[in-house]
């Protein structure tokens, strides 16, 4: 072989095996900017004020977090308007509505799939996003080091992430549309990482909760994971199947399906049609767009922290096998 | 822009060429300001039914307000129009039958042409942060209806559980279900 054509060779070699480990690279830096900061979310001890923006709008709660040998405390209260909040420990999520005198408990039956979820879909990440460093800036009065997913396709949104660079607890975090433009934003406008915190500071606020307030409770056994006999025909590129079964909403059981392209979810839900009509067609609140149809005697309604046009492909092709 | 559904009802067979009906902006700058010769206004109100014309039109009248000082695009706009168009209740109802679909088609032209055009004169000219504006565009293209949709909260809590962004930010997106400015506490 001419010496010429060799060291092109060479050197598109050289060139695809960069390529092929930079990829790699970027989807381990993805990966592990990505632990390092469930890790944070899971493990510190923090207490700050949140503010939560979409549509013009923003909204302030009091986030409390902290750990110890049962395991996770979490409180979030809204400090304005009606003072709702949501108490987790540990798998249990309550939302409690004083607005309404209703508290909702969510068992987290399934474990969250992060990060135990990430290294199958590593690549997938990487496939779809780029990952890259921006800025450092300070955020409520902390270091920070911001990254951005952009995504590579129409698919999905693109997001901003601002993690305190001591202990990689996410202090910011942005969706942002197809031209770049944030349209929900999760702040913190004040934080104390690493404190110490009193267990009460966490209980719920409505301890016992008043007796003419109403316990709307999803048992453990109402969440069953199972072939619903469902299924997403023509997937967006990237998404996969987390979980699959059935889980009782108002009384009846609804089928359920969740498909994740690892940073974030589409959840498929299906039921008989309600009597009470429901509305179709898509909506939007904040992040998350909303898609109902109808389909024979079915509602399918998709919902995730993706375009409109995303979950709206899925609806339509959510058939019966 | 009530105006528009008043415009003289061309017969559509015998509908003018491109070239005929094609208006510059110089002449919807005089039709807004009444200076145009009457022998014209037909034509240049013909001409009002391409997409571009309209976007001229509203355009000049926009401009045209805020050098009045009359600007309707005060400080918080976008913001102000998205609370508004928010608190607008859902329409559940089957549709209506419809009025002519020329006169529908003119006036959604011309709504979305003002979307587009009071969105790029706000990113403009107003204090008003982008995102404030993308979120209006928003909010005109996508009803903002769940809020009030009863099933779809209770969705949303089953939906957070499985989502990533749980993992790595804990409790905070269940602030969507718990949002203070959220209708839908739960029935």
């Amino acid at each position: 072989m001419p010496r010429g054509r060799a060291s092109l060779c060479g050197r598109a070699g050289v060139a695809l095996i960069a390529l092929l480990f930079s990829r790699a690279g970027a989807a381990q830096d993805a990966a592990e900017w990505l632990q390092r900061a469930a890790t944070a979310a899971r493990q510190q001890n923090y207490s700050g004020t949140l503010v939560y923006q979409h549509a013009g709008r923003a909204e302030t709660s009091r986030l409390l977090h902290m750990v110890d040998e049962k395991g996770e405390h979490e409180k979030l209260v809204n400090l304005d308007g009606p003072a709702r909040e949501v108490i987790r420990n540990n798998e249990q999520v309550r939302c409690y509505y004083p607005d309404a005198k209703i508290i909702r408990v969510e068992p987290r039956t399934y474990r969250n799939a992060f990060p135990s979820l990430l290294p199958q879909q590593l690549d997938t990440l990487a496939v779809y996003y780029f990952f890259r460093k921006a800025e450092t800036a300070r955020i409520a009065g902390v270091e920070t080091q911001a990254v951005l997913f952009e995504p590579k396709d129409g698919m999905r949104y693109g997001h901003k992430l601002w993690a305190d660079l001591n202990s990689g607890l996410l202090l910011k975090a942005q969706l942002l549309n197809e031209r770049s433009v944030p349209i929900e934003q999760f702040a913190f406008t004040d934080i104390q990482i690493g404190i110490k915190l009193d267990r009460d500071t966490v209980r719920p606020t409505f301890t016992p909760p008043p007796a003419d307030w109403q316990m709307r409770e999803s048992l453990p056994g109402d969440v069953v994971q199972q072939d619903t006999g469902w299924t997403v025909k023509e997937l967006p590129p990237g998404f996969a199947k987390v979980v699959e079964g059935y889980r009782t909403l108002r009384g009846k059981p609804v089928a359920h399906l969740v498909y994740s392209d690892g940073l974030v979810a589409v959840s498929v839900f299906v039921e008989p049609t309600p009597q009470a009509p429901q509305p179709i067609g898509l909506s939007q609140t904040g992040g998350i767009n909303v898609y109902s149809r109808q389909l024979d005697d079915h509602l399918v309604t998709v919902l995730g922290e993706t375009p409109g046009s995303t979950v709206r492909q899925i609806a339509y092709s959510v058939a019966h096998r | 822009m009530g105006n528009f559904q008043a415009l003289p009802d061309g017969d559509s067979s015998a509908r003018p060429t491109a070239q005929l009906t094609e208006v510059t902006a110089e002449e919807v700058s005089l039709l807004v300001d009444g200076e145009l010769d009457a022998d014209r206004v037909d034509r240049v109100c013909r001409g009002l039914r391409e997409r571009a014309a309209v976007e001229t039109w509203v355009c000049y009248h926009v401009i045209g307000d805020s050098l009045r000082g009359q600007c309707a695009l005060r400080a918080g706009f976008s913001g102000r129009f998205s609370a508004q168009l928010d608190s607008e209740p859902t329409v559940l109802a089957p549709p209506r039958p419809r009025p002519a679909p020329a006169a529908v088609a003119l006036a959604i032209a011309a709504s979305v042409a003002a979307v587009g055009v009071v969105g790029w004169i706000a990113l403009a000219t107003m204090p008003v942060p982008p995102e404030a504006v993308a979120t209006a565009q928003q909010a005109g293209a996508v009803r903002p209806a769940d809020a009030r949709r009863p099933v779809v909260n209770e969705y949303l809590l089953a939906h957070q559980e499985y989502s990533p962004t749980t993992a790595i930010q804990g409790v905070r997106p269940y602030l969507r279900a718990v949002a203070a400015d959220d209708q839908d506490a739960p029935r």
